[in-house]
């Protein structure tokens, strides 16, 4: 149904239609079949079609069993007749999209009871089973609950949940006729839902829903009956996420999103984690998150192994997910049929949208396929990471409760209280640390709520906790840490494991695209036939995968150890998952075996270490700005921004390479609230907070303050990166930004450190670019200063040259700047001393580069052209080592023999003539001159840093 | 006007031109392929674009008609069809894709047959990118299409430096990646195809077709006086002026460009008797002149042409005082000459070159002032008092104080275009007996 409406979607542009999915799905279902499959019908492209031929015979072999079983289980189903529509929007779609989604629909919603309460039955049976049936019930729960969260649909940022929450979104209208009201509520009742969640504990579901749909509540209600502790307990996480989902849309937009989510249920994040912030480009994330969908569906699929029915729906399941992709891909291409969207919600997601969307409609065809190769791909790819399941299961309970205490947190807590618990979480040096934190955290929260403090508290200066150094032996701590595929809860509990995988979602589009079309109808093939156990873990595989992709060495080695606790715990893992696993592992194993070695090396694990710990805080900052429901459009443009940005970027082709933080920069412009003056320079490894940034009256003062300031350099510059790291988290340009960088490249031009200089020129060159006033000319002099030391071919120098508009010419500065440069390159050096001793501005410092080679230069040119001899006076004076007019000075000696020094440390051979004078003998010292080796080099290759400045 | 068309007419125009595209491949006819791929100057696309806006469901029309070619055609249609439009963005995203599907066919074809359709390909997609990006700056987007183009056109030469047949046509696709590069400003990516064109065992250079060596020579020509490594440029770029067709002035004028600088560095200068035979005192004619000595004996009838060209005037007369100040060791006019032509020289990025023969005006100057001090006191004719030198230089307005003429003279000597030593006490520059103003001869200085 839902993918019959999204197909409708994007035809619709094309064809000049606006109806949106909103207004159609207020409509009945019935017609809506019709008309979804209509108009899919005739914009139907051949690359589609072929494509469908894979999965359709696979999917309609499923079918009527899926069909069956919905009917004679399901008195919970409430409309019979939607079993049934698949089959016609199938057959008039003639596109496998439209019959999996259908068939989705089904599973999902109306059968949901009956095959979650098997499946969690199954779990609850199993205990080994507890990974992967939380995965199942966290997958499902999507399904079943998130239609009720329309906020959550309407970030669509949140790349794991967005997916399917936009698919059930369209769903829900359809068979509740009540778009208008569920959209419309959606802030409000997603709060609601959140903070009754919070506090409520297996009902948490219903409340949310003010019109329940049915298939939620059966299910609902089934799963709890039926399922044991440990599925509770998956479920809860379900809650969990939602919650989150719910909230951070609905309240504060997408930035807010991060916070809650990423800091409290690190469950939750790592798939966040590995679906948003790794991958470039939107498209991206979409298609991995579906990713993770389909492959807990697959899970589904061993625990489901009695039923066959259950098979068919989880083949189902997993094709619709593919089916969603194609869906997000049609909404970001065709941003027009957005227009008509009536719902609030519902606008603001396909707003978020927009943005993503890479191409417009013509490069559909083409893409599509890719889109659900790459899926398909991914999964089978993944495969082999699974591993995990039986690990899982010992953390259950304290995921549970750390879970929990998340889940309250972030339900309705003040953000100060988030950030006491973020601040407690970030300091965990381990799992067990981390299990017990939240523990305490969890009484602390239920305390303060009880005696009514938990507003009133100021969270801020609360005490952290301090707790005892846990011991665990080495391989316990590393699996647990970083056999993330193992554990559920290890993996989504520790944040750095999660965060780390930020970065990985590039390869693993990679990957994806590496995929032939034809796999996936095999794919499909294997759902519904082969042995279960293999799919069991999917969605860890997803996981896994990227996270090995990132670091395939440690999880090699990691899987190694887990391969012996899976066969150690052979009692806990059933159904010989655990053999086959193991196999899968051990071709992984062999493809990684190379690098193990090197994974494995104390160095590497630290660093990744401590790589991953640098996120631990990251996905605690709440940037507060977006908190306020007016702010959501401003999010969403941001989010538009960056999305476009990421556009360009992938349309460069050089997506691979793209580096997370490059992107934030843009999509967490925020405004500062920090007050101090002073503030040192951290590399940011997070979303900056508001709290901790300056705004511009505060950095202008600053400015003052470091240009007044006696301290050193270091000290300054210091205080200058903090300063322009707040203005550009804030984005402002204007002419302080030109200032700071101003001052903060004078002051590096005066200390030698050019590294710093040429950052503040680029920036500078940009600025300027941009028609901002500042001291342009003086800098373009110190520009051609610079390139001339660098360029070996002269193509730089004579493009700055060439750039330097006409009146800078006649400008002081820039006049000496490119007399200067003729000077080095014709080897004047009496032109250049001369020079030197008369430069304006800083341009001498910028000359200090040159003057050893001048003189070095000079020396051997006088002493090859002169004869026989040449006064150490005269070269001391033209060599810029006295000043003319010093010569007769006290102050002439000491040049004279500093340069008399110098020549001795150049090889150059002195000789006393009969009237006294020191000369230098030429003809001897031509073929002896040589450079010495600086003497006062060090390792570090800046001798003018010195330790003592740094701890000054 | 647009005369209205029939629906049907329309039909049958598309219908006609894909027609004659399958049967241009099916006959491995590369001129006729050629020819109808050319979006921007193919010689019947007025009449197809017309079709193309009166019948707009072409892309679905020529996906049906020959299924097997959609790939190539629908896209190609559509480039065709914004190009007429005039929206080259669009119309380069589409020549592109068509671009790409041809490339693979092209892969898939054993023979070279299509090298000329091949070369169209590369021409319009960078022509196609140039206007893309124009169209796209003043829109104030980021045109980037450029970049697309050398990338896509990097796709071409991977294809087509390849050992065999079609090897033959990888200087031309290496020549457009050069202008794009040149354009760009990003030359330092030409490198790895110059090393892949140079480095080559199995494929002699000189069998390349002419008109991709003079180009290619002429480019790299250009790198090397980036690199101010005057000998290799001076090689190429009289390679190809002398492989240049004499008919195209332009071109010749392009080559001129650089190579008098760089022959001036290496110290030919024009002949005398050359500049007065056709007058040509004012001008580039400096060029013959230049030319004249080391290639003038080869060049015979493009001498005559080149003098032809000059006279006419429409070349430029940027090296005119150049070469005068050099024969004069007038440092003055080698100033004011390089002051009022500085942003030409800059851009086109000979300004440090000309800067450079200021030590050769030096040397001249000194050169001078040996003769006249010669015929007044033989003597004393090898030593030339700095006072000299300054008051002629003073002559020339250029003021410059003892030291500074004294280090001038120190690099002179130092670099090999004075023979002698300076003695710094007597302040006087001494200079060999025997040929103490060396020429350079085609040696660097």
């Amino acid at each position: 149904m839902d993918s019959i409406n999204q197909n409708a979607v994007y035809y619709d542009p094309q064809r000049d239609v606006s109806v949106s999915g909103a207004t159609q799905s207020v409509t009945n279902c019935e017609p809506h079949v019709v008309q979804s499959a209509n108009s899919y019908v005739p914009c139907s492209t051949s690359v589609q079609h072929d494509y469908n031929a894979a999965q359709y015979p696979n999917c309609y072999y499923n079918y009527p069993q899926a069909e069956n079983d919905s009917s004679v289980q399901q008195g919970v189903g409430q409309r019979p007749g939607a079993a049934y529509q698949p089959i016609t929007s199938f057959q008039n779609s003639g596109s496998y999209v439209g019959p999996t989604g259908n068939t989705y629909y089904n599973a999902g919603i109306h059968q949901t009871a009956p095959g979650y309460a098997t499946s969690n039955y199954y779990y609850h049976q199993n205990n080994a089973w507890g990974d992967g049936s939380s995965v199942n019930n966290h997958a499902q729960s999507y399904q079943s609950y998130t239609p009720d969260s329309n906020v959550a649909q309407s970030s669509s940022s949140l790349p794991t949940s967005s997916v399917h929450y936009q698919q059930q979104y369209n769903k829900w209208p359809y068979y509740y006729d009540q778009s208008a009201q569920t959209s419309g509520g959606l802030a409000v009742v997603g709060s609601t839902a959140s903070t009754k969640a919070a506090t409520v504990g297996s009902d948490y579901v219903h409340p949310s829903n003010q019109p329940p749909p049915p298939g939620a509540t059966s299910w609902k209600s089934d799963a709890s009956n039926t399922a044991a502790p440990p599925a509770q307990v998956l479920f809860w996480f379900c809650q969990i996420l939602t919650i989150q989902f719910f909230q951070a849309p609905g309240i504060q937009g997408y930035q807010n999103l991060y916070a809650p989510q990423a800091p409290v249920a690190p469950v939750f994040q790592n798939q966040y984690v590995n679906n948003t912030a790794g991958i470039p480009t939107f498209h991206n994330q979409y298609a991995s998150s579906p990713f993770q969908h389909s492959s807990a569906n697959y899970n589904q699929l061993p625990l489901s192994n009695q039923a066959h029915q259950q098979k068919a729906l989880h083949l189902h399941g997993s094709s619709s997910n593919v089916s969603s992709v194609n869906r997000v891909s049609e909404n970001s291409r065709a941003p027009s049929c957005q227009d008509s969207v009536t719902s609030n919600v519902l606008h603001m997601v396909n707003k978020v949208q927009i943005p993503t969307n890479p191409r417009i409609a013509p490069g559909f065809p083409i893409e599509m396929p890719k889109v659900d190769k790459s899926n398909l791909e991914a999964d089978s790819s993944q495969k082999p990471a699974y591993v995990c399941v039986s690990m899982r299961k010992n953390d259950v309970k304290a995921v549970q409760e750390g879970s929990e205490a998340v889940m309250q947190v972030t339900g309705s807590f003040p953000v100060s209280l988030r950030t006491y618990v973020e601040r407690n979480l970030a300091r965990c040096k381990d799992d067990a640390q981390r299990t017990a934190s939240r523990r305490i955290l969890k009484e602390i929260i239920t305390k303060a709520t009880a005696d009514g403090t938990l507003h009133t508290k100021n969270w801020d200066i609360e005490p952290l906790l301090t707790f005892p150094e846990v011991t665990t032996g080495a391989n316990m701590t590393s699996t647990g840490k970083d056999s993330s595929p193992f554990s559920f809860s290890s993996s989504r509990r520790s944040p750095s494991r999660r965060t780390k995988s930020r970065w990985e979602p590039v390869a693993e589009e990679k990957v994806a695209n590496n995929v032939e079309v034809p796999k996936e109808s095999a794919k499909s093939n294997i759902c519904s036939s082969l042995e279960p156990t293999k799919r069991t873990s999917n969605s860890w595989d997803l996981r896994n995968f990227v996270q090995s992709r990132q670091a395939p060495l440690s999880q090699c080695s990691q899987r190694i150890t887990k391969k012996q606790r899976t066969g150690d715990g052979a009692s806990l893992t059933e159904n010989g998952n655990a053999s086959s696993d193991s196999d899968k592992e051990h071709d992984l194993m062999k493809h990684y075996a190379s690098s193990i070695a090197l994974a494995n090396s104390p160095e590497e694990k630290k660093r990744r270490e401590h790589r991953s710990k640098r996120f631990e805080q990251s996905q605690g900052a709440p940037p507060k700005s977006g908190s306020s429901l007016p702010d959501k459009d401003a999010t969403a443009n941001i989010y538009k921004r960056r999305a476009v940005s990421l556009l360009l970027n992938r349309s460069n082709g050089d997506d691979a390479g793209l580096a997370v933080e490059d992107l934030d920069g843009d999509a967490l412009t925020i405004k500062g609230t920090c007050q101090e003056i002073e503030k040192e320079y951290l590399r940011l490894t997070r979303a900056p907070k508001p709290d901790e940034v300056r705004p511009e009256d505060v950095l202008e003062k600053a400015l003052h303050m470091v240009e007044t300031s006696e301290k050193n350099y270091l000290y300054k510059c210091d205080q200058l990166k903090s300063i322009r790291q707040d203005l550009t988290v804030q984005r402002i340009q204007n002419e302080l930004t030109v200032k700071v960088y101003e001052t903060h490249a004078r002051l590096a031009i005066q200390s030698g450190d050019l590294a710093e200089y040429n950052q503040c020129q680029s920036q500078l060159k940009r600025l300027y670019g941009g028609g901002l006033k500042g001291c342009n000319l003086e800098f373009s002099a110190y520009n051609l200063l610079c390139v001339m030391q660098h360029s070996n071919s002269k193509r730089d120098l004579l493009s700055s040259m060439a750039s330097l508009p006409k009146e800078a010419k006649k400008d002081a500065t820039v006049k000496h700047a490119l007399e200067v440069c003729s000077a080095v390159l014709s080897g004047n050096y009496v032109l250049f001393f001369k020079l030197y001793k008369v430069a304006p501005n800083l341009n001498s410092y910028l000359m200090d580069l040159y003057v050893e080679r001048m003189r070095f230069e000079a020396i051997k040119c006088m002493s090859k052209s002169y004869c026989p001899t040449v006064p150490v006076r005269y070269s001391a004076q033209v060599l810029g080592f006295v000043g003319i007019d010093e010569v007769c000075e006290g102050n002439g000696a000491v040049g004279l023999e500093e340069c008399k020094k110098w020549l001795k440390a150049h090889g150059a051979v002195l000789s006393v003539d009969n009237s006294g004078e020191v000369q230098i003998d030429t003809k001897v010292s031509s073929t002896s001159l040589y450079i010495p080796e600086p003497e006062n080099a060090v390792s570090h290759g800046d001798a003018s840093l010195a330790v003592d400045d740094f701890l000054a | 006007m647009a005369a209205y068309l029939s629906m049907g007419e329309a039909h049958r125009r598309i219908g006609d031109y894909l027609s004659r595209v399958v049967d241009a491949i099916s006959s491995s006819d590369g001129a006729a392929l050629a020819s109808l791929i050319a979006v921007s100057s193919a010689p019947g696309s007025t009449s197809l674009s017309d079709a193309l806006a009166t019948f707009p469901d072409f892309p679905r029309l020529a996906g049906d008609r020959i299924p097997h070619l959609a790939d190539l055609l629908v896209p190609l249609l559509r480039a065709i069809h914004s190009h007429s439009l005039q929206r080259f963005a669009d119309a380069y995203s589409s020549f592109e894709k068509a671009a790409s599907a041809f490339l693979q066919e092209f892969r898939s074809w054993e023979t070279p047959w299509a090298m000329e359709a091949m070369h169209t390909v590369a021409f319009e997609i960078r022509l196609l990118a140039e206007k893309a990006d124009r169209e796209l700056a003043t829109t104030g987007k980021n045109p980037d299409k450029l970049q697309a183009a050398g990338s896509f056109l990097m796709k071409v030469f991977g294809a087509l430096a390849v050992k065999g047949p079609k090897r033959i046509g990888a200087l031309y696709v290496t020549c457009q990646l050069f202008k794009i590069y040149f354009r760009l400003g990003t030359v330092n990516l030409c490198r790895s195809v110059i090393r892949s064109i140079e480095t080559a065992r199995n494929f002699d250079f000189e069998d390349f077709p002419v008109k991709d060596k003079v180009t290619y020579m002429y480019y790299t020509g250009r790198l090397e006086v980036f690199n101010e490594n005057f000998l290799v440029a001076d090689q190429k770029l009289t390679y190809a002026l002398m492989h240049c067709n004499p008919q195209s002035e332009s071109n010749l004028r392009r080559i001129l460009k650089f190579l008098i600088p760089v022959k001036l560095s290496i110290g030919v200068l024009p002949k005398r008797t050359l500049l007065e035979t056709y007058n040509l005192l004012e001008f580039d004619k400096h060029v013959c002149v230049v030319l004249s000595g080391a290639i003038v004996t080869h060049l015979g009838r493009y001498t005559m042409l080149l003098i032809e060209i000059c006279a006419r005037g429409n070349m430029t007369f940027q090296y005119a005082d150049v070469v005068t100040s050099l024969k004069r060791g007038d440092l003055r006019l080698l100033r004011q000459a390089l002051d009022r032509h500085e942003d030409q020289f800059l851009k086109s990025g000979v300004y440090l070159v000309l800067e450079k023969l200021e030590l050769q005006v030096y040397q001249r100057l000194v050169k001078k002032i040996h003769i006249i001090q010669r015929q007044k006191e033989p003597a004393k004719a090898h030593q030339i008092k700095l006072d000299v030198v300054v008051k002629a230089l003073k002559w020339l307005e250029i003021d410059m104080d003892l030291d500074e003429v004294e280090c001038i003279m120190a690099c002179l000597i130092y670099k090999n275009l004075i023979k002698g030593y300076f003695a710094h006490k007597s302040k006087v520059l001494v200079l060999s007996k025997q040929d103490p103003f060396p020429k350079l001869n085609g040696k660097p200085v």
